[in-house]
Parts: C-alpha cells; sequence; structure tokens
C-alpha cells in the first residue's frame, strides 16, 4: 500500500504559478467588463421590483392597454410575448406540446381569477390527484411493511405543499405583488390574504368525520378512512361549527405554489400525455432524496419487536453483548445484536446496556418495516400498451400492534 | 589515537542514581533524530491487511471488499425478515452471515425468565384483594414476590386504588420538590436522551 504523497498535492495546490495564473484571470475579466459597452447588471436588481410594483407587460399595444387593467389576469395571447414565462418552460424541459398559454393559465390562482376558465383550479386538482397517486404507488410497492403513520409522513414529504412551495422557488418562479390583466404572465399570481388574518393550521373546525364535535379518540385506521392522502383532516365546507365564519379573500404564497405545481403536472398529462406526465414525476419528484429511517418514532422498541416475533412464530428475540468497551469507565460503549435463534435481527450501538438493546431493537423493527422486495413495479406501469402483464407485489400482513 | 578518560573522582558502579539519567539522555538525542522525513516515513510504513490487494495465488481479477466497521444498514433486511418468495434467501449464504459464534455471545440480562402461566383464578382474586385491603403493606413489588410472578403481571390484573394513587402522587411532589436545578435539569435531559433513543439519533 502506498501513502498519498502529500508534499506532491500541497505544491500543486499552493504554488505560486496557480495563483499568478488567477490573479491574471481576474484582471482580464475586469479588463472585459471595462471595455464592454454594456452596464454590468447587478444581481438583486429586479428584487425590488417585484415585490413592490410588478412590471408591466412589455406588449404596449395602445388599444387593449386600458382593457388590460380591468382584466383579473393576464390575457392568453400575452402568455407568446413573456420571457419569463419561456425561460421557465425551457428551463423546466417541458415537453414542446405544452403551450406557453397553459403555463401561463397554471400560474393564475383561483383567488386571483374566480373564472374557473382563467385559473389553474382545474388543473391543479388533476395534478393533485396524479401526483397523490405516483406518490402512493411508489411507496406502497417499493416498501410494502410500512407502517401507516410513515406513509403519510412520506407522502407529505414528497408531495404535501410545503416540498412544492419549496420546488416553486427552485424553478426561479417570482410571486406577483398584485394579480391583474397588465402583469407579466411569469409570475405566479395570486390575491395574498391580509397581514394579521389568523391561519388556523393544524387544527380544523367542521371536519367531514362523523361525530366530529365528540372530539373523540383519532385512532390511525380513521385516518386512512376520513382524512385526506395526508393524514389531516378535511376542511368541510358545509359545516361551519356554527361560527359564522367568513371566506379568506386570499391564499398564503404556499398554498399558490402548492398549486401551481400541481397544475403544471395536471397540464403536463392532458397536453402531452401519461408517459410524459410520469417522466415529470419522476424527474422532479421522486428524484428528491428522503430519508425514509428518520421518520421512525418507536417508544417501546423492545416490545413491539417481541410481538413482532411473536406474530410471525420467530423465536422469541434475545438481546447479546457483541463487544464493549470500558464497563467500568466514564465512557463505555456497548455493541448489542438481538438475535432471534441464530439469526441476528438488529445491532446497536449505546452508552449503556438498556440503550444498546433499544437501539438495536429499533434497528430490527426498521429492518423489518423497511424491506424492500427485488424489481419493483408499480400499478401504473402497465397503463401503456405493450408493457408486461401485472404480477401482484407483495401485501404484507400489517404493521404491529401491540 | 588513544581516548582520553576523564576519570571521576568516584566510579559509575557506586553511585547508581547516575545511569537512568543517563540512558534517558540517549533517548532525548534518539527522539530528536525521530523527526526527521525519512524515519517518519519508514515508521509509517506499515504493512497492508492481507485482504488488500491482490493475493498471490489468485492472478485472475477479484472485487476486494473490505468495508470498514460500522453499524449495518438498516436497508439491509436480515434473512429471517425475508418473505418466503424472496430471492435474497436462498442468494445468502452461511458465509455471508457470522453466526458461527452466537452460542458463546453472553447475554445481555442475566436470567431469561421463562413465564410459568401458574396463576389461577382464585390467586388473581386474591392479588386483588390485598391490594385493595392494604395498599401499603401489599405494593407491586412484594405481591409480585409472594405470586413468585412479575411486578408486570400485578399491574396487568389490578389497579391501585385511588387514595393509594393520591398517596403516592404527593409522595413523588414531596420528592421532587426537594431537587434543584441541577437535579431537575439532568433528569429532564435523561428523558429526552431516552426518547432519542426511539429515533435513532
Amino acid at each position: 500500500m502506498k501513502r498519498l504523497q502529500l508534499q506532491r498535492w500541497s505544491s500543486s495546490v499552493l504554488s505560486p504559478r496557480v495563483r499568478t495564473g488567477s490573479r491574471l484571470q481576474h484582471h482580464l475579466y475586469t479588463g472585459l467588463r471595462c471595455q464592454s459597452t454594456f452596464s454590468p447588471v447587478p444581481q438583486a436588481e429586479n428584487e425590488p421590483l417585484t415585490h413592490e410594483q410588478p412590471p408591466v407587460s412589455p406588449i404596449p399595444s395602445p388599444n387593449s392597454q386600458k382593457s388590460k387593467y380591468t382584466l383579473p389576469s393576464p390575457p392568453v395571447e400575452a402568455a407568446r410575448e413573456s420571457a419569463k414565462l419561456a425561460a421557465l418552460h425551457a428551463r423546466l424541459y417541458l415537453p414542446s406540446r405544452l403551450p406557453l398559454e397553459t403555463l401561463a393559465r397554471s400560474l393564475v390562482d383561483a383567488s386571483a381569477d374566480p373564472n374557473s376558465n382563467f385559473n389553474n383550479a382545474s388543473l391543479a386538482t388533476l395534478g393533485h390527484d396524479l401526483l397523490t397517486y405516483y406518490t402512493s404507488e411508489h411507496l406502497i410497492c417499493t416498501y410494502p411493511r410500512l407502517p401507516m403513520a410513515v406513509v403519510f409522513a412520506a407522502m407529505y414529504a414528497y408531495v404535501g405543499p410545503k416540498t412544492l412551495a419549496a420546488m416553486t422557488r427552485e424553478w426561479g418562479v417570482e410571486h406577483a405583488a398584485t394579480p391583474g390583466g397588465e402583469v407579466d404572465p411569469g409570475f405566479l399570481q395570486f390575491k395574498r390574504i391580509d397581514p394579521g388574518t389568523e391561519i388556523g393550521e393544524g387544527q380544523v373546525n367542521g371536519t367531514t368525520r362523523p361525530n366530529d364535535h365528540r372530539r373523540w379518540r383519532v385512532s390511525m385506521s380513521s385516518r386512512v378512512v376520513y382524512d385526506n392522502e395526508f393524514g389531516e383532516p378535511v376542511q368541510d365546507p358545509t359545516k361551519n361549527d356554527g361560527l359564522p365564519r367568513p371566506l379568506p379573500q386570499g391564499v398564503t404564497a404556499e398554498q399558490a405554489s402548492a398549486n401551481f405545481v400541481r397544475a403544471v403536472m395536471g397540464s403536463i398529462y392532458l397536453h402531452a400525455g401519461r408517459p410524459a406526465a410520469k417522466r415529470f414525476f419522476e424527474q422532479h419528484f421522486l428524484s428528491r432524496h428522503l430519508s425514509l429511517t428518520e421518520l421512525f418514532d418507536f417508544s417501546q422498541p423492545a416490545r413491539d419487536l417481541s410481538r413482532l416475533c411473536a406474530r410471525e412464530s420467530f423465536e422469541p428475540p434475545v438481546a447479546k453483548i457483541i463487544s464493549e468497551t470500558g464497563r467500568k469507565s466514564r465512557h463505555p460503549v456497548f455493541v448489542v445484536g438481538i438475535y432471534s435463534g441464530e439469526d441476528k435481527l438488529g445491532e446497536g450501538a449505546g452508552a449503556s446496556l438498556l440503550e444498546a438493546r433499544s437501539r438495536a431493537a429499533v434497528a430490527a423493527l426498521k429492518g423489518w418495516y423497511l424491506y424492500s422486495p427485488l424489481n419493483v413495479r408499480v400499478p401504473s406501469s402497465t397503463e401503456e400498451e405493450s408493457s408486461a402483464p401485472w404480477k401482484p407485489v407483495h401485501v404484507d400482513l400489517g404493521e404491529v400492534i401491540v | 589515537m588513544a581516548a582520553v578518560i576523564v576519570s571521576p573522582k568516584r566510579p559509575f558502579l557506586t553511585l547508581p542514581f547516575l545511569l537512568p539519567s543517563l540512558s534517558e539522555s540517549v533517548a532525548v538525542e534518539s527522539r530528536r533524530n525521530q523527526s526527521s522525513y525519512r524515519r517518519t516515513k519508514q515508521r509509517l510504513r506499515v504493512k497492508p491487511d492481507s485482504s488488500f490487494g491482490a493475493s498471490s495465488d489468485q492472478s485472475q481479477e477479484q472485487i476486494i471488499y473490505n468495508p470498514p466497521s460500522s453499524a449495518p444498514s438498516v436497508y439491509h433486511t436480515p434473512t429471517k425478515f425475508l418473505p418466503a418468495d424472496d430471492i435474497r434467501r436462498t442468494l445468502r449464504t452461511d458465509a455471508s452471515t457470522d453466526s458461527h459464534n452466537t452460542k458463546e455471545l453472553p447475554p445481555v440480562f442475566k436470567s431469561t425468565s421463562e413465564k410459568k402461566y401458574h396463576l389461577n383464578q382464585s390467586d388473581i382474586e386474591e392479588i386483588r384483594r390485598l391490594r385493595l385491603s392494604d395498599p401499603m403493606t401489599w405494593s407491586r413489588w412484594k405481591l409480585a414476590k409472594r405470586f413468585d410472578c412479575s411486578p408486570m403481571f400485578i399491574a396487568m390484573v389490578c389497579e391501585a386504588s385511588p387514595q393509594k394513587k393520591e398517596i403516592q402522587r404527593q409522595v413523588l411532589e414531596a420528592v421532587q420538590s426537594r431537587w434543584g436545578t441541577k437535579r431537575r435539569m439532568a433528569r429532564e435531559d435523561r428523558q429526552l436522551r431516552k426518547e432519542s433513543w426511539g429515533r435513532d439519533e
């Protein structure tokens, strides 16, 4: 084995020749900038513009200028003229069959333009259904043993509103300060809620659950039945809990951004078809890294593991010390493995025997829940013609219930 | 040329305390020489592990798999947890698992309690009666010792009376009221650490 020659490395990194070269380049660049006729564009130039006043659409047609101000959202023909929209279309590598007009429509929230022919509400509904369908089938087919709470959390992490709002920022979509017909259609347009308005986040007053007023304990099975795809209670528009609550006049930026991403998904599905929509989903949503191991939280892992072994008729789990160091010292380390018969189920290290055993049980339970079959196929892969016939995926008994 | 030896007034052998200091001075000298580039390089040239590099008897290409010691990944499902129709069950051989010394490993807990199931309905009635009649005498531990079962089992079959619970709560409050800031925070931290085990942090 040869050791790294540190001397050679450091010489190449720190050689004076390289440093002078970079200085030379710097001089060259500054020279170029001085010679160019264009003034250098400061980076934060359009930042205050977008927040204080939206730039006027670049097509100054004098006869339509007055009517533009009366429109709630930009006219359809303005989409062809917007550089922002074309840039967004190219940046997302959207299929050419998706016209710029539809992309402009997906940027108009229902709070900006209540006319359903011009806002993105219908596209967002379709896109939301597609996103949740693709995500749930991916999760359930890839990890067939996931507990329901983890499935809900993973769904929220993949296609929840916070993630979609973050994606909107990553795509470089800016918000218009106020929607209107004169606004560049490349901005996300929505009516903001008034400052100081209470946003009932986390608690919903009137839900679609029966016996909602009794405040019954919400079990996981009832969340599957009554609640939405993220396991959150659904607001029932017919019920208002006896309180006359005025409908909110605007939406938050997060809701508007989420609706925009969903609408893009829906419009790709409508214009470019199913394969393109799936490809877009895989490239933009499934490619995001989600560490599923961090979504677990066990309160009594050892008890759960012994229940699991009893259910699956394995030998009862026994914790054994694999190695240890410094038992009588201030910082001991124990490595404990949990064995069922001859097989090791999990391994954990900790500063005490109890901690190590608990961590080993957590590792064993995660090993059980995070089982993933080989060659995973999802049901939607059979939608295309000339695809292989569907073979049933692994279906598990369900999570451990103590 | 003859070496000039300055004879000391007393010979070395009669002064043995001089000898260790003499050897120490030699060690200091050699330690200074260790810092030379060539010697450092020579000392750091360790023999590589046998699993590194190609062994002499195998001339064809091979895969070297020598992972650093770390906790096993949870995505690597144990063989016992694989479903019956999974192909990985047959692919994993005995060589890939280290089950050769499972028997010799010491258990974490000294005695594994075999469940006896020796209490019948009348015993359970007796447990309930005793615990309700004199809760101060018949605590869970004492009942467990008398009936040869675990305190957990006592908690499963009966519950303490509300008066006893109230007394116990007051005792706990009295104890906790004597805690200072340090002890209280240490106990809270311990609880938080315990909760983090389940999240695997």
